[in-house]
């Protein structure tokens, strides 16, 4: 049981309830939800689980990133029935998925083996990365140890060594588990040439799971070193949405000139997950580029 | 964002030739410690991160204080980026004498002369003045240097002879 301890309920309540208005835009429902992600409690996780049937693939799969990155296990039964649903888009499922994996309680393990074999991709691979995530913490009892506030779904590698780890990134033949390792280390690295071997990553065409988690990793880094690797995947009308969806929120972090003109190309794009990104990317440059100390405010 | 603050290879050179200043993330900052901002060497006096979105980024907002001329500033900056410190270094020297607004210094340890210093045209110039004038011991000012900058910003009457 996790406790606010800076807000009341009926404030929490109305962060929830504009999280679930249909009829406010998404980049507002958007910044409602990492508010309630801030605050952590277990009411924040309900109305965050609460919102979990709504139109939007998109939000939904913010909102069990969001519950997996809170790391409180009353979040765990939402999470597991997400994964389980097979109505839910895949995008969401795998999120729900890592999620699990971020929480690391030994309970779920069962679940995740199971989804391990599921017959879509990017559910699959996630829920194998997750187990490892889970036995690894079991094992060593250390959490992750990103740079930024986010859990990440691997430790990073032992080795600092650029070009090794650049080889094991691209390597198809090794467990994805492993070549996560050696991309978080990529990102802590974070000078220009471990930053250029990263993006190398968003061309591995054996898992688009990877090259959505290499965007995503883009995007904490901020660098405009990463921008053409970014858009050339955001362009490319035949890559898997998540991946896509990934790309556009990674130049609306790095927020210059060049990000925002690409964004503003693809707001209109005709996959809705894309369109959705490039609102919500557009709205995250508008904060990184303002005096706004606070993306979620009220 | 503006990336004038992760211009990490850009260091500003000191008349010793070393780096005037050296990269820190803004995360690893802390009150009391030197920044530079706005091209000013500061000391922090507040300091508070915001909450996160969906990478993990936090902004820090820093208000600090210019270490000459004691300008309030302010800046925004991600978290994770470098900002450049300056190396702000302290010396004592003994005040000789003040001639037309210059102070005539001395090391006490390397009786090296410096007289390139002027007396600051503040309140704190006007204590110096006084305390000189009065005679009651060696008084013994403070330079502080920091981005190829120098000025006296301290003092005090020795008490040994």
């Amino acid at each position: 049981m996790v406790a606010s301890q800076k807000f009341s309920d009926a404030e929490i309540d109305s962060f929830g309830e504009a999280l679930n208005d249909t009829k406010k835009p998404l980049k507002a429902r958007f910044r409602a939800l990492f508010i309630l992600r801030n605050i952590g409690c277990d009411r924040s996780v309900d109305w965050i689980g609460k919102c979990l049937n709504d139109e939007s693939a998109l939000l939904k799969h913010e909102l069990a990133y969001c519950l997996g990155q809170m790391q409180n296990k009353h979040a765990i039964p939402t999470l597991v029935s997400v994964l389980e649903d097979e109505k839910q888009e895949p995008m969401v499922r795998h999120e729900a998925g890592e999620a699990l994996g971020a929480i690391a309680d030994p309970s779920v393990k069962d679940v995740l083996r199971k989804y391990a074999q599921d017959p879509c991709p990017e559910v699959s691979e996630t829920c194998q990365i997750a187990l490892g995530r889970v036995e690894w913490v079991e094992k060593s009892g250390k959490d992750t140890n990103s740079p930024y506030d986010s859990v990440d779904p691997t430790p990073s590698a032992s080795t600092s060594d650029v070009e090794e780890l650049a080889a094991t990134l691209i390597d198809a033949s090794l467990p994805l588990f492993d070549r996560y390792r050696a991309m978080f280390s990529l990102r802590n690295i974070k000078t220009d040439k471990s930053i250029k071997a990263l993006a190398q990553g968003l061309y591995c065409e054996d898992s688009a799971l990877f090259r959505h988690e290499v965007a995503y990793v883009l995007g904490q880094l901020q660098s405009p070193v990463a921008t053409q690797e970014l858009k050339d995947r955001l362009l490319l009308s035949t890559e898997n949405c998540m991946v896509r969806h990934e790309c556009a929120e990674a130049l609306g972090a790095i927020a210059n000139e060049e990000c925002t003109e690409i964004l503003k190309q693809y707001v209109n794009d005709e996959e809705r997950v894309v369109r959705e990104s490039c609102e919500v990317a557009l709205d995250m440059a508008e904060y990184e580029n303002s005096d706004d100390l606070q993306y979620a405010h009220v | 964002m503006s990336d004038d603050h992760h211009d990490d290879e850009h260091f500003h050179t000191g008349d010793s030739g070393a780096a005037a200043t050296f990269p820190k993330q803004c995360s690893a900052l802390r009150k009391n410690e030197h920044v530079m901002i706005k091209g000013r060497p500061c000391k922090i006096v507040e300091m508070s991160t915001s909450k996160t979105g969906k990478h993990g980024h936090a902004k820090v907002h820093m208000v600090a204080i210019d270490i000459f001329t004691s300008k309030k500033l302010e800046d925004i900056c991600p978290s994770t980026h470098n900002m450049d410190v300056p190396v702000v270094k302290r010396r004592e020297y003994l005040l000789m004498a003040i001639d037309d607004g210059y102070c005539s210094l001395m090391d006490p340890e390397s009786c090296e002369q410096k007289d390139d210093l002027k007396l600051p045209d503040t309140e704190l110039g006007q204590q110096i003045r006084d305390a000189y004038e009065k005679d009651e011991g060696s008084v013994l000012v403070q330079v502080v240097s920091a981005i190829g900058e120098e000025a006296i910003l301290g003092w005090k009457v020795s008490t040994k002879e």
